[in-house]
C-alpha cells in the first residue's frame, strides 16, 4: 500500500536512465553491451531491495560484475575441457 | 408464560421502540419477535467536558443510561469515559450527530457500529446461527447460540428461494419479460402487461412467501423498477416480509481499490426476505450463494450486507466484534501518526514481499511449494497486532496475550486450514467439495485483505509498524525456506512473496519433497504445503524485453495432467474467447505429453492445431461472439488524452443512448478502417467482413508464441537449450534492437517439419 521508498525496482530504472546520455555515445555494439550489463544487474533486485543500501548503485555494480564473474567460471571451465581433450 | 423455540436466525434490524428478530423455526415456520436491546457509545476527554456532556445527554428526549467508567484504548491504555447506553437504538445515529455538533473536541469510541453486529457480539450469535429463544409472547427474553461460525458443517437452513430475472442484460438491451422461477415453478411475465405482472408476482410472493429473492440487475434495475410500477399504478407488493418497514435504498458509487476502478451498483435490501442480486455481489461468480452466507457468519454483517460488502469491510466487522467482546474501545476516528523512524530504518522496514527474478525457460520436475496462507499465518502465530510491541524479526512470538489481530484471525485461519486439508483427502467427485471449495475462497478473499488493512492509515486497527513487520517475517521466512532448500542440495528457480520452485535431479514425486517441507516447517514455524510436483513448467520473460524475466508469468503442467497458468493471455479478462481458449487448447495438447522428453511428440500436433485455428480466422468462420474484446473503462470519456479502444467503443454506445460508468465493461470487436472498434451491447452486429482480420491475427500469433516458443526452443534445441541463460553461448547471432533473437513460430514450424521427416 502506500509506499514511502521507491522500490528497488524504481530505484533500478532511475539509475539505469540517469546514464542515457553515456549510452546515447557509446557505438552501438558498445551499446548493446551496456543493455547485458543492465539486464544482469537486474536479475537481482530481490536481493538488492533486502540489501537496502543506501547506495544503491553499489550494489547494481556488484550485481553486474556477479553475473561477469559467473561467466567467467563459466568460460574457464570450458576452456579447461577443451585443453585437456587436446592433451 | 415463557415458551421456548429453537431455529435459525434469519434477520436483525432496528424498528421504531427496539429490534426485529427473525427466526426460521425448526417447525418450518417464520416467526417476527421483538427484543429490548441498548447500544452503548463512549466519549473520552477533560473531565469538565465531560461532566457538561453528562448534563446535555440528561436534557436530551431519547432515552439514555450514563455511568462512568474505564476502559482499554488500544492505541493508548485505559483511558476514562463516559458511557452513554442508549435504549432506543434506532435513535443511536441521530443522537450521536448531534452529540459530536455540540461537543466536537471529545474523542469518541464505538459510536459507528451497527446494531446487527452490536447484537452479535452481545449473544455471541451471528446470521444463520441455530439459536434457541426464550419469548413471552412477542418478545425475546433470551437468546442462546447453539454452533458457532467455525463449524465446518452447519446443519443448513431450510431457505426458499424465489428468482427473478430479465430476458435480456438492461445494460446492453431491452428487456422484454421478467422470468419468475421457484422450486419446479418457472414462468415469464411480460413487462408490457403491468397490472398482471404485479398481481402475478404479489400473489407469488405471498404463496410461496420466499425468504430470498435472487435477482438479476435485481439492485439496478429491476427492484427500481418493480417499485415504480407499484407507484404509479398504486398496486402494493409484498416485496418485505414485515410490511411495517420501507424498503431500503442505496445509491451508486465508483471507487479505487488494489490499483483498479471498481463500480458499486445502488443497492435494494428487503426487511424480513433478503434480496440479493448476483450482479452486485461482491465476488458471486466466485463463490456463489454458499460463499455469501459463509462470508455473513464469519463477518457477523446481515445477509444483504455481506453479500455486497468488500472482503475488506469484512475483516473490519469481525475485528468489532471481537473488540466489543474484548470490552476494548472501537475508536470513532483513529488519530495514530507513525511513530518517527531514522532514513536506515525506513529503508529496511518500507519493503513488501520478496519477488524474485525467475531463470527464464522450460525447467523440468519443479516442486511448487506455498506457505499456507503465509500473512494471516505469521499474524497469528507471531502474535502481530497494533497494541503488541514488536520482538524482532527474529521469528519469536511477540510476548504477552494475543492481541485482537491474532484473536480475530485465528479460528478464521484454522476453519481453511481444516478445509484445505478436508479437500485433499475428500475424493475427487466427492459431494461436499464444491461447497468446501466456495468457502474455502470466501476465506480466502478475508484473509488476502486482512494484511492490506493492518497497514491502512484509517482502518480503525490499522498500524503501519505491525503491517511492515508482516512483510519483514515474510521475507525473513522465505529466507530460511530458501536456505533450507539450498543445504539439502535443490536450485531455486524462483521465489515469490510465499512460494518456492525448486528442482533436484531425480525428486519426481511429494513423496520426494516432503522432507523439505518438513525441514522449512522446522526452521519457520510456519504450515508449508507442496502445490504440486511439475512435469514441466516455463518462466516467461517480459514483453517488451524477452531477457528480462518477470516475477508472475509461468505456465505449466502437473504430474496429474492438470494446468496451471499465471500472468499469459488465456488469464486476462480482456483477451478474447478465441485466442483464449485456443491458447488453453494448445496447453491441453503439450499436457498430453507425460513428461518434457515426450514434447517433442505433442508438439507438431499442436503446430497443425495452431495452422488449422488461423485457416478459420483468416477465412472468417470464427463466431463473431468469440472475437469480442471485454475491457473495463478506468475513467469518464473526457479524461482520456488519446482515446483507447475501450474508449472510442463508450462513445459510440452513448451515441445510441447507453451511459458507461468508469469501472464498469464494455464489448467491442476491433474492426477495418475508422474508428478501429466497434460496440457490441446496444448496436446492430456488424458485417462479419468488416473485423479486422489482422489485428486479431497478430494478436492470435503473439498468444501462441507465448507458449510455444519456449516449447519450440527445447524440442528443437533439446535440453541444452531449454533455460535462456542471460548469455546464450552457443549459435547465439547478433542482438537485435531490444534483446536477443526471437524463434518466430512459422520459422519453428519449418525447421520442425523436417526435424519429423514431414508430417
Amino acid at each position: 500500500m502506500g509506499r514511502t521508498l521507491p522500490s528497488a525496482t524504481q530505484v533500478f530504472l532511475q539509475e539505469e536512465q540517469a546514464f542515457a546520455r553515456f549510452r546515447r555515445a557509446l557505438r552501438r555494439a558498445d551499446q548493446l553491451a551496456l543493455d547485458d550489463l543492465f539486464v544482469s544487474a537486474r536479475q537481482h533486485l530481490a536481493a538488492a531491495q533486502y540489501a537496502s543500501h543506501a547506495l544503491p548503485f553499489e550494489v547494481f555494480l556488484l550485481a553486474m560484475l556477479l553475473e561477469e564473474h559467473k561467466e567467467v567460471m563459466k568460460l574457464r571451465e570450458r576452456t579447461e575441457v577443451i585443453l585437456s581433450r587436446q592433451k | 408464560m415463557k415458551t421456548t423455540i429453537t431455529g435459525w436466525l434469519f434477520d436483525i434490524y432496528p424498528n421504531e421502540t427496539n429490534l426485529t428478530i427473525w427466526l426460521i423455526g425448526e417447525d418450518g415456520k417464520r416467526h417476527r419477535f421483538v427484543q429490548d436491546f441498548a447500544a452503548t457509545v463512549y466519549a473520552a476527554g477533560p473531565s469538565k467536558r465531560l461532566r457538561e456532556l453528562w448534563k446535555w445527554l440528561k436534557a436530551q428526549a431519547v432515552p439514555v443510561h450514563l455511568s462512568r467508567t474505564e476502559r482499554k484504548d488500544v492505541f493508548q491504555g485505559m483511558v476514562a469515559v463516559l458511557a452513554a447506553e442508549v435504549l432506543q437504538p434506532v435513535k443511536l445515529d441521530e443522537l450521536f450527530r448531534s452529540m459530536v455538533n455540540a461537543y466536537p473536541d471529545l474523542t469518541y469510541y464505538d459510536a459507528d457500529i451497527s446494531l446487527p453486529l452490536r447484537y452479535a457480539a452481545a449473544f455471541g450469535v451471528f446470521p444463520l446461527a441455530q439459536v434457541r429463544l426464550e419469548v413471552r409472547g412477542e418478545t425475546v427474553m433470551s437468546i442462546t447460540p447453539l454452533d458457532t461460525p467455525w463449524d465446518l458443517e452447519p446443519v443448513p437452513a431450510p431457505l426458499r428461494i424465489l428468482s427473478l430475472e430479465p430476458d435480456c442484460d438492461p445494460v446492453h438491451g431491452e428487456p422484454k419479460a421478467i422470468i419468475v422461477s421457484y422450486e419446479r415453478v418457472r414462468y415469464s411475465l411480460p413487462l408490457e402487461k403491468r397490472i398482471p405482472l404485479l398481481v402475478g408476482l404479489g400473489a407469488d410472493l405471498r404463496r410461496y412467501d420466499p425468504d430470498v429473492i435472487l435477482t438479476s440487475w435485481g439492485d439496478t434495475w429491476l427492484m427500481p423498477l418493480l417499485m415504480e410500477l407499484c407507484k404509479e399504478s398504486g398496486t402494493a407488493l409484498p416485496l418485505n416480509r414485515d410490511e411495517s418497514q420501507a424498503v431500503v435504498k442505496r445509491k451508486e458509487h465508483t471507487y479505487f481499490s488494489y490499483g483498479q476502478i471498481v463500480y458499486r451498483g445502488r443497492q435494494v435490501q428487503l426487511r424480513g426476505r433478503w434480496h440479493l442480486d448476483r450482479h452486485n455481489a461482491m465476488l458471486w461468480n466466485d463463490y456463489g450463494m454458499e460463499g455469501v452466507l459463509e462470508m455473513a457468519r464469519v463477518t457477523r454483517q446481515p445477509v444483504q450486507d455481506a453479500a455486497r460488502l468488500s472482503p475488506g469491510t469484512g475483516i473490519s466487522s469481525m475485528q468489532f466484534v471481537t473488540a466489543l467482546q474484548k470490552s476494548i474501545l472501537i475508536p470513532w476516528h483513529k488519530n495514530q501518526a507513525e511513530t518517527p523512524k531514522t532514513a536506515l530504518d525506513l529503508m529496511r522496514s518500507d519493503m513488501g514481499g520478496m519477488v524474485y527474478q525467475p531463470t527464464v525457460g522450460l525447467h523440468r520436475d519443479v516442486g511448487g511449494i506455498d506457505f499456507v496462507s503465509m500473512y494471516p499465518g505469521i499474524m497469528v502465530r507471531f502474535n502481530i497486532s497494533p497494541e503488541v510491541p514488536r520482538a524482532g524479526a527474529d521469528l519469536e512470538p511477540a510476548p504477552g496475550a494475543p492481541g485482537i489481530v491474532p484473536i480475530t484471525l485465528a479460528p478464521l485461519l484454522n476453519k481453511r486450514l481444516a478445509l484445505k486439508s478436508a479437500l485433499l483427502t475428500l475424493h475427487r467427485w466427492d459431494c461436499r467439495r464444491p461447497g468446501y471449495q466456495a468457502l474455502a475462497s470466501a476465506h480466502k478473499w478475508l484473509l488476502v485483505t486482512c494484511f492490506g488493512y493492518l497497514g491502512y492509515k484509517n482502518a480503525r486497527f490499522g498500524r503501519i509498524e505491525a503491517h511492515e513487520a508482516v512483510t519483514a517475517y515474510g521475507r525473513e521466512a522465505l529466507l530460511r525456506a530458501k536456505e533450507a532448500a539450498e543445504d539439502l542440495d535443490y536450485e531455486i528457480l524462483h521465489m515469490y512473496v510465499d512460494g518456492l520452485w525448486v528442482h533436484k535431479e531425480g525428486c519426481k514425486t511429494p513423496a520426494d519433497f516432503e522432507a523439505l517441507l518438513a525441514e522449512i516447517t522446522e526452521r519457520t514455524g510456519l504450515p508449508i504445503s507442496l502445490d504440486g510436483v511439475y512435469r514441466w513448467v516455463v518462466f516467461l520473460p517480459s514483453r517488451v524485453n524477452d531477457k528480462v524475466p518477470v516475477a508472475n508469468r509461468y505456465f505449466g503442467v502437473f504430474q496429474d495432467g492438470s494446468i496451471k497458468v499465471r500472468g499469459i493471455e488465456a488469464r486476462r479478462r480482456d483477451t478474447a474467447p478465441f485466442i483464449a481458449e485456443t491458447q488453453m487448447a494448445i496447453m491441453e495438447i503439450l499436457a498430453k505429453a507425460e513428461d518434457a522428453v515426450h514434447l517433442k511428440e505433442v508438439y507438431p500436433r499442436a503446430l497443425a492445431f495452431v495452422r488449422k485455428e488461423m485457416d478459420a480466422l483468416s477465412a472468417g468462420c470464427v463466431p463473431l461472439e468469440k472475437l469480442l474484446v471485454s475491457q473495463k473503462l478506468s475513467r469518464e470519456l473526457g479524461e482520456y488524452s488519446s482515446p483507447s479502444p475501450a474508449a472510442r467503443t463508450v462513445r459510440q454506445l452513448e451515441e445510441a443512448g447507453k451511459a458507461v460508468r468508469p469501472g464498469q465493461r464494455v464489448r467491442f470487436l476491433y474492426t477495418r478502417g475508422r474508428p478501429g472498434v466497434r460496440a457490441w451491447d446496444a448496436l446492430e452486429p456488424p458485417d462479419p467482413r468488416s473485423v479486422d482480420v489482422r489485428r486479431y491475427q497478430t494478436l492470435l500469433k503473439r498468444a501462441v508464441e507465448t507458449v510455444l516458443t519456449p516449447i519450440g526452443q527445447s524440442v528443437i534445441g533439446g535440453k541444452e537449450n531449454e533455460c535462456l541463460y542471460l548469455f546464450p553461448a552457443k549459435n547465439a547471432e547478433p542482438l537485435g534492437e531490444g534483446g536477443t533473437q526471437r524463434l518466430d513460430f512459422l520459422s519453428i514450424s519449418k525447421v520442425n517439419n523436417s526435424v519429423n521427416g514431414g508430417r
